[in-house]
Formats: C-alpha cells, structure tokens, sequence
C-alpha cells in the first residue's frame, strides 16, 4: 500500500518536470511527514551522512580526471594512433573513431564525454573525408557508450555504492564486454563501409605506428595507472580516481600543453558543476532507498517474485523492458540510483550475480544514451554535428538495434561479463 | 552587485573545494608510498595524513551542497520535461514555475531542517573522529547550501517570470574545444 503511495507521489512529481532530485526528495519529506512517525529531521540528517561515504568520492574525480582530459588533446593522439591501426582497412578513419573511443573510454567514465573527446575532432573530419554525415554520427555517438562500459565508468561507481558491490570487480567485469562491443561495432562499420566503398586510408607505415603510439603513451599509461592500481590493490578505487585525475591535470598542462594553467579554475568549475548535480541526486536517492527500505518495499516486491516463482531469465528480462523505458524518461545515474536497490534483491534472491547485473544494468543505460528524449550521447552528437534532432535519431536508429540484441546476448551469456573477474578472483561472485 | 559577489564566492568556493580534495588525496597517497624510502621519511615522518580521507570527504560534501546551487544557476538539475514541453506555451509556463517553486520549497524546507539539526549538534558538542573538527560546522554544509540553493531557485523563477530564458547545460560544448572544419 505505502509503496503505491510512494511510486505515484513519485511520478506524479517528476512528470511536472521538477529535478529527479527534488521530487525524490518531496516525496520522501511528504511520505515521512503525512504517513508516519518517524521525525522529519532525519532528512536533513540523511542528506549529510548519505554522502560521508569514501566510495562515493570516486565520482567527483573520475569527472575532473575526464574534464582534463577532455580539454588536454589526449583524444586527438588516441585518434592518430588508432588511424595508424586501422585506418587502412575498410572504412578507416570510422574504425579508428571506434577504436579511439574504446581507448579513450578506458581512461574516462562517461559516455557523452567520450563523445565529445573523439566526435569533435572525428565526425567534422569524416564528412571531410566523404562519409554521409549520418553514419559518421551514429557510428561515432554509438561507440561512445563504451565510456561506461569499458573501466573506469562512473555509472558502475554508482551502482556499487547502492548495492555495495565491489567496484574493483565491476570494473574488471566490464573490459570483456566493452571490448566485445567495441569489435563488434568495428565489425558493422567494417561490412558496411566496404558494401558502400567508403574511403580507406592509405596504411600507415611500423614508423608511424611507432611515432605515434610513443605521441599517445601518456594518455594511454593512464589505463595502466587506474585498472593496474585498482587490481593491483596499490590503490583503492576512490584514489585511483584522485591519482587519474592529478595524472590527467599533469599531462595536459606541462606534457602536451594543451591547457593553459589559466585555465585550470575554469576545469575545476566544471567539473565541480557537473559533480555536484550527481552527488545532490545520489544523496537524495539514497534518502529514497532509506525510505523504500524502512518501509519494506524492495523485500515486499522480493517476496512476490519469489511468489511468482518467476525464473531467473523472465526476470532478467523484465528487468531489460523496464530500465530501457526508464531510459525514455531519466538519464542514467537516476536510473540506477532509483531501480539497483529495487531490483538487486530480488536478482540476488533469483541466484543472479551482484556483478553480471551491474554489467546488464551499464547496458541497459548505454541504450538509453543513444535514443530520444533523453539520450544524452544523441545530444551531444547532433550539437557537434549541427544536425536537427529528428536526423541525428534516424542516424541512431541502426545502432539501437545493435545495442539491444547486444544487451540480449550479455544478459543471457553471463560468461562474456563473469568469465574474466571468475578467472581473476577465483571465485564467483 | 552583492549578487555577482555572491556568484563569484560561489565559483571560487566549489571550485577550491574540488581542486583541495584531489591535491589532499593525492598527497596521502604519495605519502603511503613513500613511507619506505628513508631520505623521504626522514622529512615527512612529522606528518600525519590519516585524516586525508575524512578531509576529502567533507570538501566534497562542501563542493555538492554549493555546487548544487550553482547548479540551479547554470540549469543542470534536469528533470522529466517530455511532458510538460508538449503543452501551450502558458501552461507550459506556469508548469516550469510550479517545479522552480518545489525547489524552492524542498531546499527552504531542508534548511530549516537542517538549522535545527547543526543546533542541536552545537548543543551535544561532538567532534568528527579524526580531524577533531566540531561537528556541527561540517553539518552547516546542509543549512547554508540549502538556503543558498533555495534563493537560486527563486533567482531563476524570477527571471523566468520576466520572460528570460531558463538557463540550460550544453554538454556538447566544451570550451576550448571546437568543431573543426566545415565552412
């Protein structure tokens, strides 16, 4: 009963187009205040200690180090050392844009900045090369989502801190399926490329695969200085965040001067800005969970499931049809943060691993990032290409398809994301 | 005039917060692992950096609680607005001043709230366990970024009831970084 009261004051709120954070916070202080006991004091209690929590702090920092990096040409040398590989093939200067945007994601956590990093440079130069304007954009947007995929991401900081999964393993789970994706992705734009007789480049000789790959190393060293911290317990999670970040700040500003120090504050600012907003929605959500949990709702919905007896690959599934029309409405890290603490114990109850649904739950968003209204990659996609909206969706429309048999295939062969922390770790889990 | 003050303290604040932390996180780890090498230890051993952590997260509750006021400001706390940018422009209007005005409300609420939780604190006199800091001045994060929040609220509100526009985040523009060719 409670929990209906709760998810329609909820929705009710958030379709007036309020922040997520605000109507979450309203409908905790209104259910507390009209429907029981319990002193409305503990909000602004909550909203403090929610945060006072070291794992959280990875966020901030993972923003900063990818704000840096963003600005510090490190993208356009991952670029030219991936159109060394690749740019051959068919289709090069695309498949370099995928494969630049796996490397990048591998030092970044966001999706829309992997975007923004590699399709500023990359989409402009494809119309320049001949490609059609859509396919540089859908091809370039869609493999921006391995920013949340590929470690570090912030969306599996998130998710570890409203399950208290382990963050270390989450990152480790996601390399195979980011860079089965990646393939993937390279394997389209590869057939479609040659079908159409797109350009190819001409092939660039060992001395340039050299010159620059030793031009991208810095850049490059930062994935070994944030998976090989972590797994190599030298850091935790949170301070090899802090590590990446000051590693960017050094390397765009005194070794690929790119940055000005003048500049610096105004990173900062940024970075800070759009910490903040993340920070102020995941307090509010844990408010939320605070409140679903006292009152029993996520056990409740637990139970009847377990009820149902529903299996594992019906749940998994409904679970898929759910956060892909929450994607419709809310962006990421509101999903997670809203949906993990619902569906968690219900998925750990079913006998699914904490770790594999983190990894289903990252795709589910990456979908969500690359179709309207709210997906944030289209934006940013059609804001560097000066493409209309409804364009830059058809553009995505193939690319959906993709990612969404994708997401059937990691959801129903846990192995793709299990296999390599089972093998790490030695035992599931 | 006291708002562009206020404004730049804000600016200046948040982003010192951020740039603090990383340096303070940054040091602390440089410090466990320079432990072992004893031409380092030998000037470092005086200090004690186990509050690192506490510290970092205390900025960084700092950073979100202002941040999140400047956040009202530059227009990044989205919302569902599928709905509600379907409707007449009128409507439209006053359903854009009635989720301004929840904001408003949540944060005076939350600030209130809070005010009476640091006074209490005061009243208890509890430090934080490891810089010792009276807790209640790590609690004012709560009160005075709410208020602040609130008042930006009603800042935007306003400006939006004298017909300017709401201030909205572009994450496809990052300063410093432009398309490049193409006319």
């Amino acid at each position: 009963m409670s929990g209906w009261i709760i998810f329609i004051g909820l929705i009710l709120l958030m379709l007036t187009g309020m922040p997520i954070s605000i109507a979450l916070g309203l409908t905790v202080l209104a259910f507390l205040f009209f429907m029981t006991d319990m002193p409305v004091e503990i909000v602004s209690q909550r909203l403090f200690t929610g945060l006072d929590q070291f794992a959280i702090m990875a966020i901030p920092f993972f923003i900063l180090a990818g704000s840096f990096l963003t600005h510090g040409g490190v993208a356009r040398r991952m670029i030219r050392f991936a159109s060394a590989l690749v740019g051959h093939l068919y289709g090069g200067l695309a498949m370099a844009g995928v494969f630049a945007c796996a490397l990048f994601a591998a030092v970044s956590g966001s999706s829309p900045a992997t975007v923004v990093a590699i399709g500023t440079i990359l989409i402009p130069a494809m119309e320049k090369q001949g490609y059609p304007r859509r396919f540089g954009v859908g091809a370039i947007g869609t493999a921006g989502v391995l920013g949340i995929l590929i470690p570090p991401s912030i969306v599996m900081v998130i998710y570890s801190v409203s399950t208290n999964t382990s963050v270390g393993r989450l990152f480790i789970a996601g390399i195979v399926p980011g860079l089965l994706l990646a393939a993937i992705l390279m394997g389209i734009v590869w057939v479609v490329a040659k079908r159409r007789n797109y350009p190819r480049m001409p092939r660039a000789d060992l001395k340039e695969i050299f010159a620059s790959f030793w031009d991208a190393i810095w850049g490059l060293l930062l994935i070994v200085v944030v998976i090989g911290g972590i797994y190599g317990g030298v850091f935790t999670p949170t301070e090899a965040a802090a590590m990446s970040a000051v590693y960017a700040f050094i390397i765009a500003v005194f070794v690929y001067r790119d940055l000005k120090l003048a500049d610096v504050p105004r990173v900062l600012l940024d970075a800070a800005n759009m910490s903040a907003m993340l920070l102020y929605i995941i307090t509010n959500a844990i408010l939320f969970s605070f409140l679903l949990t006292s009152e029993n709702i996520p056990q409740a919905m637990a139970q009847w499931i377990i009820d149902k007896h529903l299996s594992a690959w019906v749940f998994l599934m409904g679970c898929n049809v759910l956060l892909l029309i929450a994607g419709n409405f809310m962006e990421p890290s509101s999903i997670v943060l809203l949906l993990a603490p619902i569906l968690f114990p219900v998925a750990v109850k079913l006998g699914i691993d904490p770790i594999h649904f983190g990894i289903i739950m990252t795709i589910n968003m990456e979908v969500g990032l690359i179709h309207p209204p709210v997906g944030l990659n289209l934006y940013v996609a059609s804001g560097i290409a000066r493409m209309g909206l409804t364009e830059t969706t058809v553009a995505f429309a193939p690319w959906i398809v993709i990612m969404v048999l994708y997401l059937l295939l990691v959801t129903y062969v846990p192995d793709i994301a299990m296999w390599l922390p089972n093998a790490i770790y030695h035992r599931p889990g | 005039m006291l708002n562009r003050i206020l404004d730049h303290l804000e600016e200046w604040l948040i982003a010192t917060f951020m740039g603090l932390a990383t340096l303070i996180i940054f040091a602390s780890v440089l410090y466990r692992y320079t432990g072992d090498i004893p031409w380092i230890w030998q000037y470092t051993q005086v200090l004690n950096l186990t509050w690192a952590q506490e510290l970092c997260i205390y900025l960084f509750i700092w950073m979100a609680k202002f941040g999140a006021a400047y956040g009202v400001r530059t227009g990044i706390h989205v919302g569902v607005d599928v709905l509600i940018n379907r409707l007449p422009e009128k409507q439209r209007r006053v359903g854009v001043l009635l989720g301004l005005g929840a904001g408003a409300f949540f944060t005076a609420v939350v600030a209130a709230l809070g005010a009476k939780f640091v006074w209490l604190m005061y009243g208890t006199g509890q430090v934080s366990p490891d810089l010792e800091l009276p807790m209640w001045i790590v609690y004012l994060a709560v009160p005075l970024g709410s208020a602040l929040m609130c008042y930006r609220f009603l800042q935007v509100a306003w400006r939006f009831r004298r017909g300017e526009p709401l201030p909205s985040h572009n994450h496809a523009r990052v300063e410093g970084l432009q398309a490049e060719g193409r006319g």
